[in-house]
């Protein structure tokens, strides 16, 4: 298992072309919006629109982690385990989009500023938050790969689904900009992992259905 | 389920049932509530199509987790076409209930989470459809689509039932406004609410298993050219 995860590293590492076309994606759209959105950023503005971001950066990222494997995969039928295989995908495209998240968080706060007040609390709704697009993804990416025209259907598929974890992602960490209090959200955070794990839960059960396809 | 293709008596309750919702959804009286007054009767209409379409797609989820285990395509066919109908229940639901906010919120969309939510339950179960039009091979279609299937339906259940009530509704049974709470006290309304919840899931499961039943007929047709 952690060899699939360090496989996944060294392939990334290797054809480069996939990360530096991400970061690009990340560094150009922040700055698309920087020019758009100049001069009237508000907390909620801000908010709004880092989340957006990094759905589309989610979307864009992981909707390449079972593409990639399409030579591999008759290699990983014989050789491993479905669940070995996904839990694997998942901790390494969680890994990959906590990356992108901090980098992003990086890029926003040099063009727009930094109105975060209460760092640990938004630090952990965006890992939360971040646990949940992720693990969402990497299942719509592997039922997606079996569907012909991968690109749209992974929008079409993903969107719909994401919105729970993304609503209640959205509304916490405009409380924590907002007031940042923590019995606020405590509510909120609770469903929020729950959904975290309802997702991951279903992943873990239905993907060898998937796999033997 | 092979009982109920081949009976008929439910038929007819659910014709009766159907004829005494609507008679008497439109004609007994109704409690005067304030804001809503005589627009209450939409109950008898709007809300049973909320109930049908959560009994028609948990139906669909259920014989989706069988097809995951038999393999038997005949449970595919039954899974499909109750969510096709259930997505027929959502549109009359998002219907009713947007001609019911033009009397009573005055918009008919009015970016209300309720509203929100069962909008994109909708936009699930259509990207459900457009993923099994995409995959040619017809075991991995139902397969895939078996499991979209199953993983969409419990994520539509937090965003049906749980994160409405997080926020403020203008919805009937939220924040403050006269809900299910208000409609107990009164007997008539709930004595033909109750049927018509009863006879409209029943009409849903009518017209979705003369569905299967034709596309189980189709199959067995391809099958023996």
């Amino acid at each position: 298992m952690i060899e699939l995860i360090k496989k996944d590293l060294v392939v990334d590492w290797r054809q480069q072309n996939p990360i530096s076309g991400i970061l690009l994606y990340l560094a150009s759209t922040i700055f698309t919006s920087y020019m758009a959105f100049r001069g009237f950023v508000s907390i909620e503005v801000w908010n709004a629109l880092f989340w957006i971001i990094i759905l589309f950066t989610a979307i864009t990222a992981i909707s390449k982690s079972f593409a990639q494997e399409e030579r591999r995969s008759i290699y990983y039928f014989f050789l491993i385990k479905p669940h070995n295989l996904i839990i694997s995908k998942l901790i390494y495209s969680f890994l990959y989009l906590i990356a992108l998240a901090i980098l992003s968080l990086v890029i926003f706060t040099v063009l727009f500023g930094n109105p975060i007040v209460n760092h640990q609390l938004f630090i952990f709704n965006l890992l939360i938050g971040c646990l949940g697009l992720s693990s969402a993804f990497t299942m719509i990416s592997a039922i997606a790969f079996k569907a012909s025209n991968r690109s749209i259907m992974m929008a079409v598929l993903g969107f719909p689904v994401i919105i729970p974890v993304l609503i209640l992602t959205i509304s916490n960490s405009a409380k924590i900009l907002d007031q940042n209090i923590w019995s606020q959200i405590q509510g909120n955070m609770l469903t929020l992992i729950s959904v975290d794990v309802i997702i991951i839960a279903l992943t873990f059960i239905l993907f060898p259905f998937i796999w033997r396809s | 389920m092979g009982y109920l293709l081949k009976t008929n008596w439910w038929k007819w309750l659910c014709m009766a049932l159907l004829t005494y919702t609507i008679i008497g959804g439109l004609l007994l009286p109704v409690p005067k509530l304030p804001i809503l007054n005589e627009t209450i009767r939409v109950l008898h209409f709007h809300v049973p199509m909320w109930f049908g379409m959560i009994l028609v797609f948990t139906g669909s989820v259920i014989y989706a987790i069988k097809y995951l285990k038999t393999n038997n395509s005949k449970f595919d066919i039954y899974s499909s076409q109750l969510a096709n109908m259930g997505i027929a229940f959502g549109v009359l639901g998002i219907v009713t209930g947007m001609v019911w906010a033009k009397y009573t919120w005055g918009e008919p969309w009015s970016n209300d989470p309720k509203q929100n939510a069962s909008a994109v339950s909708l936009l699930i179960y259509l990207a459900y459809f457009v993923l099994r039009n995409s995959i040619k091979d017809e075991e991995q279609r139902n397969r895939i689509s078996g499991v979209y299937n199953i993983f969409a339906y419990f994520l539509m259940i937090p965003l049906l039932f749980i994160l409405p009530r997080m926020a403020d509704s203008l919805h009937p049974g939220n924040g403050g406004n006269p809900g299910f709470n208000a409609y107990d006290l009164d007997s008539n309304l709930r004595k033909v609410f109750y049927t018509a919840v009863l006879g409209w899931s029943l009409l849903g499961y009518w017209i979705a298993s003369i569905n299967i039943r034709l596309s189980l007929t189709h199959q067995k047709l391809e099958n023996a050219s």
